[in-house]
C-alpha cells in the first residue's frame, strides 16, 4: 500500500528535524541520568503539567491521530465511540489508581501489586501482565509505523520499521525516562499544534460553523442518514458494550501509563498531571472528530481510495488537499513523532518489568546493585526493541494491527487492572489471587481474541472458531474472568503475611507516608549527576 | 520464597519504624478514608452509569442515537458523546478541588500523627527528634501539609 510512490523529500526533511530535536533532548538527558530512579522515573522531578503532557504523548498513538479520524471518515459515529472510551478511562485512572500508584510504587506496577505479597510469584505475574500488554501494543505500533512511513514518505516498510526502532532504543538506552518523557512532551505539543491548525483550516473551509460539518459530511457519504448513527463499524450491540468496557478499564491497566506517575514528586502532582492529560486528550479527540468529518465533507467519496481500507490515510490526504506537499510533510512528521513517543514509553515500561521485576527481584532476589539493575534495563530495552523490529519486519504489513491494539487493552483491563485494584483495596487478597487473576486475564483475553471471527481462521476472516461465539472484543467476558480469578485464587489460600501488611500498603497509598522521594532531576538544570548523587545519599527522613 | 525486603537495589523499602496498624486505626486516617470514599464511590458509579448509558444506547438503540434535533445534522448520539467530555473534565476538576481542600490536609494530619508516634518511641525520646522527622518529611511536599483546609495552594 503506497500512498506516494516516490520518496517525499520534504517529509524526510521534517522527519530529520523531529529526530534532530529529540536527539538533542536525549543528549542532555544522557548526561544526567545515572541512578535507577533517574532511569525509570526521571528522578521523580517532573512537574504536574509536564507529566500531563507526557501522559498525553504516551497515550495518543498514531492510531488515535490517524486511526480514529480515519474511522470517523469512513464510518461516521462509531469512530467517535473509541474517543469517548479513551477519554472517560482517565476518570478510572484518576479516582482509583494515579495517586495510589505514586504513593506505593517505585519503578513498575509490580512494586504496588507485589507490595505485600510473596515477591517472586507476584512479581512474575505482574511482569507477565506488563510484557503481554507491551508485546501486543508495541508490535501493533511498529507495524503501523512502517505502513504509515512507507505510505507518507515513500521509503521501504522494513527500513521505516528499523529506523523507528533504532531511534526508540537510542532515546531509552542513552536518556532513560528523562529523555522519553521529553520526547513525549515535545510530541504532545506538536500533535496538539497540528490538530489545532488543521481544525481551524477545516472550519475556515466549510464556513466556520462546526454544526455544518455534520450536515456536509452526511451529504458526502454513501450511507446517508446512517453515517450519523451508530452501527456502521460496530454492528453487534454486545460487541459495542464489550469494547466500551475494555476501553474504560483498560487504560487503568496500561503499564506505560501507570509508570508515568512515578516521575512526579508527590500525589498532588500525580493527580494534577491526570487533569492536564484529560484536558489535552479530550480537546484533541474533539478536534479529531472535526477532522474526520472535515475529511468527509471536503474530500467526499473521492477520498476513500486514497484513505485506504482502514482510513488511516484520510488525514494525510486532507492535509494534502488543504496545504499541499509541505503541510502533508508536516503532518507526516507529527505522525512520526507520535509513534516514536509511544513506542519509547512502551519499551521503557517493559525494561522495568524485565530488569527490576524479573532480574533484580526474581533472579537476584534483590541482592544486585543499582548499577547492575540499570545495565540490565538498558540491555533489556535494546533486546526488546530488537525483537519488536524483527517481528514487525518478518510479520510485515499483513499483521492485523487493530486486533493487536484491542488485545493490548483487553489484557490490561482483564489482567493488570483487577489485580492492582484488589491489591490496594481488599485486605484478604493474596499472592495466589494475584497470580491466578493475572493468568485468567491474560489467557482468557488472548484465547477469546484468537477464536474471534476477526482472527479465526486467518486475518480478517469471516467465521470464527465457534459458531455461537462472535465477539471481536473479549472485555465483557475476560474482565469478569480476571476478577473471578483473583477471587478464586485468594479463597484457595490463606496468607496471613499479606493480610498483615495490608495496613502498611493502605496507609502508604492513601497518605504518601513512606513514599519514594524525588531526587530532583531536570533536563537542563545544573548539577546533574552530582546533585542526584547528593540527594540519594542525603539522610532525609522519608515521607 | 524469599521475602527480599532487606534493601537491595530492587526491593521496595519498607518503614519498620512506623506502626502502620496504629495509623490505620487513627481517627485522622479513618476520617481521610471516609471522606475520600464519600466522594470517589458515588462519582465512580455516576461516571460509569453515564458512560455505559451512552455505550448501551449506541449499541442497542442506533435509531434513537441518530435522531436529529436543534439543527440539521446534529444527532442525539453526538450531543450525548459530547456530554461525556464535559463530564470527564468537570468530575476531574471536582476531584482535584476536593483533594486540595479536604483530602490533602487530612492526609497530612494522618502522617503527622504517625510521625509523632515515632517521635515518642524514638530511642532519644526527645520531642525534637519527632519534630526533626516532621520537618525533613516536608521536603518532597510543596504544599505545607499542616495548613488548614482552605489554605492549601492550588497546583
Amino acid at each position: 500500500m503506497t500512498y506516494i510512490a516516490a520518496v517525499n523529500e520534504t517529509a524526510l526533511a521534517v522527519f530529520a528535524i523531529v529526530v534532530g530535536v529529540t536527539m538533542v533532548v536525549t543528549y542532555f538527558a544522557s548526561k544526567r541520568v545515572s541512578t535507577a530512579t533517574d532511569f525509570w522515573a526521571a528522578g521523580r522531578g517532573l512537574t504536574g503539567p509536564q507529566n500531563g503532557f507526557a501522559i498525553a504523548g504516551d497515550y495518543m498513538s498514531a492510531a488515535s491521530f490517524l486511526g480514529i479520524a480515519g474511522l470517523i471518515f469512513l464510518f461516521g459515529f462509531d469512530g467517535f465511540l473509541y474517543s469517548v472510551g479513551f477519554l472517560v478511562a482517565f476518570l478510572t485512572v484518576l479516582f482509583l489508581l494515579a495517586e495510589r500508584m505514586r504513593n506505593s510504587g517505585k519503578y513498575t506496577i509490580a512494586d504496588t501489586l507485589a507490595y505485600r505479597m510473596k515477591q517472586k510469584p507476584a512479581r512474575a505475574a505482574a511482569a507477565l501482565g506488563t510484557l503481554s500488554v507491551v508485546a501486543f501494543y508495541l508490535i501493533a505500533q511498529m507495524v503501523g509505523a512502517g505502513v504509515l512511513i512507507e505510505g507518507l514518505v515513500g521509503i521501504d516498510f522494513w527500513l521505516a520499521v528499523v529506523l523507528t526502532g533504532a531511534f526508540m532504543i537510542i532515546y531509552i538506552v542513552a536518556g532513560g525516562m528523562l529523555a522519553t518523557s521529553w520526547v513525549q512532551i515535545i510530541k504532545a505539543f506538536l500533535l496538539m499544534s497540528a490538530a489545532i491548525v488543521m481544525t481551524i483550516w477545516v472550519l475556515a473551509k466549510i464556513g466556520w460553523n462546526p454544526l455544518d460539518l455534520f450536515r456536509d459530511a452526511r451529504g458526502k457519504s454513501a450511507e446517508g442518514e446512517a453515517y450519523l448513527e451508530p452501527g456502521l463499524f460496530l454492528s453487534t450491540p454486545l460487541d459495542t458494550v464489550s469494547l466500551g468496557l475494555g476501553l474504560v478499564l483498560g487504560t487503568a491497566g496500561l503499564p506505560h501509563i501507570l509508570m508515568r506517575f512515578f516521575t512526579v514528586p508527590n500525589a498532588k502532582a500525580a493527580r494534577g498531571s491526570v487533569m492536564w492529560a484529560m484536558v489535552l486528550i479530550g480537546s484533541f479527540y474533539v478536534m479529531t472528530t472535526a477532522l474526520g468529518f472535515g475529511a468527509r465533507a471536503i474530500l467526499g467519496r473521492g477520498g476513500e481510495e486514497a484513505a485506504g481500507p482502514t482510513g488511516n490515510f484520510a488525514l494525510p490526504t486532507l492535509a494534502d488537499e488543504l496545504g499541499g506537499e509541505l503541510f502533508l510533510a508536516i503532518i507526516a512528521g507529527v505522525a512520526f513523532a507520535t509513534i516514536l513517543a509511544v513506542v519509547a514509553g512502551l519499551v521503557i515500561s517493559a525494561s522495568g518489568a524485565v530488569a527490576h521485576d524479573v532480574w533484580s527481584n526474581i533472579v537476584r532476589s534483590g541482592r544486585d546493585s543499582e548499577r547492575e539493575e540499570v545495565w540490565v534495563a538498558k540491555i533489556a530495552a535494546l533486546s526488546i526493541g530488537a525483537i519488536a523490529i524483527a517481528i514487525a519486519v518478518i510479520g510485515g504489513e499483513g499483521l492485523n494491527i487493530s486486533f493487536m491494539v484491542g488485545l493490548a487493552f483487553a489484557v490490561a483491563a482483564s489482567a493488570n487492572f483487577p489485580a492492582l485494584l484488589l491489591a490496594l483495596t481488599w485486605r484478604r487478597f493474596n499472592t495466589t489471587g494475584a497470580v491466578v487473576g493475572v493468568l485468567f486475564g491474560v489467557i482468557s483475553s488472548v484465547a477469546l481474541v484468537v477464536i474471534s471471527p476477526t482472527v479465526w481462521p486467518g486475518p480478517d476472516s469471516e467465521g470464527g472458531a465457534l459458531s455461537w461465539y462472535s465477539l471481536a472484543n473479549p472485555g465483557i467476558i475476560s474482565i469478569p474472568l480476571g476478577f473471578i480469578g483473583c477471587f478464586l485464587g485468594t479463597m484457595l489460600a490463606r496468607e496471613p503475611a499479606a493480610e498483615a501488611k495490608f495496613d502498611e500498603l493502605y496507609v502508604r497509598s492513601e497518605t504518601g507516608l513512606g513514599a519514594e522521594v524525588a531526587t530532583g532531576l531536570t533536563l537542563t538544570g545544573g548539577g546533574g549527576r552530582r546533585r542526584t548523587a547528593a540527594a540519594a545519599t542525603a539522610t532525609i527522613p522519608r515521607l | 520464597m524469599t521475602e527480599g525486603f532487606t534493601g537491595g537495589a530492587g526491593t521496595t523499602e519498607h518503614r519498620p519504624d512506623i506502626d502502620w496498624e496504629a495509623v490505620e486505626r487513627s481517627p485522622e486516617f479513618r476520617e481521610l478514608v471516609k471522606r475520600k470514599k464519600a466522594f470517589v464511590i458515588p462519582a465512580t458509579l455516576f461516571f460509569l452509569a453515564w458512560y455505559f448509558g451512552f455505550i448501551i444506547l449506541a449499541g442497542y438503540a442506533p435509531d434513537f442515537m441518530g435522531r436529529e434535533f436543534i439543527t440539521d445534522g446534529l444527532t442525539v448520539g453526538y450531543v450525548f458523546a459530547l456530554t461525556q467530555f464535559v463530564m470527564t473534565w468537570v468530575l476531574g476538576w471536582m476531584y482535584l478541588r476536593k483533594a486540595d481542600r479536604v483530602f490533602d490536609p487530612l492526609a497530612a494530619r494522618a502522617r503527622e500523627s504517625a510521625l509523632e508516634l515515632i517521635g515518642a518511641t524514638d530511642a532519644r525520646g526527645t520531642p525534637e527528634s519527632g519534630r526533626r522527622f516532621r520537618r525533613g518529611a516536608i521536603v518532597d511536599e510543596p504544599a505545607t501539609p499542616s495548613t488548614t483546609s482552605e489554605e492549601v495552594p492550588r497546583q
